[in-house]
């Protein structure tokens, strides 16, 4: 497995839409302007243990 | 695979690249139209563009940005980086960045519009940035070579795409260890249904 991102973080959130011309049809969803950042890990050992550190439950249903 | 990965991946690729080519081609060539997101200056104002990034940089890139954040706000880019901005568009964003790298920097914009592209290298021609350089290509298959940027940007793209993983893995294969992503993109705060996805027009507007 190539080596993926780590510290990913939003940085900025606001609703960049509001006042457009038109009415955007993805509005409904809550749609929002985000900035976020990331970084690609060093290599494959700090790659694995940001793996190893997420602490997270998969719901089984989307 | 999950119901909702096989939902996006039953959708006609073809004709929802189309419908994008079509709506930023238009945003290319009449930017005041009016259109479902703000435009041009104003919305650079709006995200926090510096003004002294917009210096010098041609009027058609600016009028013609579309973006939906601002890589930039995130961090400034060093000296003599190395970046690659994905969905450059009018090229707004590939010429900042152009700046803030020079002189020894260089910068290669990716877009699959023709027109946005032909616009793009216009400004970057009356702006004399001669370190960037507009490819037409695919956020899924880059024309960079691996590991060749120290900073991967974009802005308002990957909600287009409706392989983000794909994207993504691209990202990472053409940056350097430890290379940063700075996005501005958009959200969504509640679920998007299967069917929903399906329709081309949602992806666009």
């Amino acid at each position: 497995m190539a080596a993926g991102f780590v510290d990913f973080e939003i940085t900025w959130q606001a609703d960049v839409f509001d006042g457009a011309p038109q009415a955007s049809s993805a509005a409904e969803f809550g749609t929002q302007g985000i900035n976020f950042r990331a970084r690609k890990a060093a290599d494959e050992q700090e790659w694995h243990a940001a793996l190893a550190s997420l602490a997270c439950e998969v719901p089984t249903t989307l | 695979m999950s119901d909702s990965l096989q939902t996006e991946a039953s959708l006609d690729l073809g004709r929802l690249r189309q419908a994008i080519q079509e709506e930023y081609t238009a945003v290319a060539r009449d930017p005041g139209r009016g259109y479902h997101f703000h435009t041009g200056r104003p919305l650079a104002r709006m995200l926090g563009y510096h003004d002294d990034w917009l210096e010098g940089l041609p009027e058609g890139s600016i009028a013609s940005f579309a973006g939906t954040g601002n890589p930039f706000r995130i961090g400034q880019l060093q000296l003599g980086e190395q970046v690659v901005d994905i969905g450059s568009g009018a090229g707004i964003d590939s010429l900042i960045a152009a700046k803030m790298v020079s002189p020894d920097g260089q910068v290669i914009g990716v877009d699959m519009t023709p027109a946005m592209l032909e616009m793009a290298r216009k400004s970057a021609s009356e702006a004399g940035a001669g370190h960037v350089e507009f490819r037409e290509g695919l956020a899924e298959s880059l024309p960079v070579p691996d590991g060749w940027a120290d900073v991967v940007i974009s802005n308002g793209v990957l909600n287009l795409l409706p392989d983000k993983l794909a994207a993504l893995q691209e990202m990472a294969r053409v940056l350097k260890p430890t290379g940063r992503l700075q996005i501005g993109d958009i959200l969504v705060q509640q679920a998007v249904p299967a069917d929903a996805k399906q329709q081309i027009d949602l992806w666009t507007g």
